[in-house]
């Protein structure tokens, strides 16, 4: 593992378009910001690591028998008021317009 | 916008089985070598559908509408992969689940983490929802007890 010291607002570029900075330092927090490509995925390693094990102990080579499941009640096109079912709840939330030139360092809630 | 088409109404209109291809450019978390794949989805086997690699490795995944499952489920997908996919809104988006079968009787299936998929493009990408903290990636699949 390659070890840098920073300051707070100093920061690493990685492979010429990763660009890591240190954003602040709250006491023993420490704010990365993080630009980088839109298809380099970025996550919090204990997120990543607990999903990565997860579809690894997913992933099946030979089809398993199902198990029934019941279903829920889907919602039915054109009557979203039928018995009270609710339609799926997905939120989207459009990105923000970036001004200027001044990089915008996003930050996500944990 | 809370309106979205599960994946019931897309099977409906076209009986037998129903395959699309799907890219996912970032591939899945642990997989990121696996670009392509198809989902297979047969009508006997609902809800369930599968994510078949289209590489030699033959590996797969069995996903599920989370909705189906679980109604109040509520991902919040971040900004960045909303541009990414090229989402107008959550009519654009169609979730499936990673689940793990752990025995006959039991599954679970991964909330923090689902496949958001462009209906439209059929880009694809496994993302790590804002209100992750909110769900498992291992919750129960109610399961039905035979009749047999």
């Amino acid at each position: 593992m390659l070890i840098l010291s920073r300051k707070p607002g100093e920061s690493i570029m990685i492979d010429g378009r990763i660009h890591v900075k240190v954003v602040r330092v709250e006491g023993d927090i420490v704010k990365v910001g993080i630009e980088a490509p839109p298809e380099v995925p970025v996550h919090r390693m204990e997120v990543y690591l607990e999903i990565q094990g997860n579809n690894r102990r997913a992933v099946v080579t030979r089809k398993p028998p199902l198990p029934r499941v019941p279903l829920a009640q889907p919602a039915r096109a054109g009557n979203p008021q039928a018995a009270g079912v609710v339609r799926p709840q997905i939120v989207v939330r459009p990105p923000a317009n970036r001004r200027g030139t001044e990089s915008a360092v996003q930050e996500n809630r944990p | 916008m809370t309106n979205c088409v599960s994946v019931n109404e897309t099977e409906a209109a076209a009986p037998g089985p129903m395959v699309q291809r799907v890219r996912m450019p970032t591939g899945l978390m642990g997989f990121e070598a696996i670009r392509e794949y198809e989902l297979i989805f047969q009508p006997e086997e609902r809800p369930f559908g599968w994510l078949q690699a289209c590489d030699p490795s033959g590996l797969a995944f069995v996903v599920v509408d989370p909705f189906l499952v679980l109604p109040e489920y509520r991902p919040d997908i971040p900004p960045p992969d909303v541009a990414l996919l090229g989402l107008n809104g959550p009519e654009d988006a169609l979730l499936l689940n990673i689940v793990t079968i752990h025995g006959p009787n039991r599954a679970t299936v991964n909330l923090k983490g689902p496949i958001v998929i462009n209906r439209h493009t059929w880009m694809a990408k496994q993302v790590v929802i804002a209100n992750a903290i909110e769900y498992s990636v291992q919750h129960p699949l109610p399961v039905s007890q035979s009749a047999d």
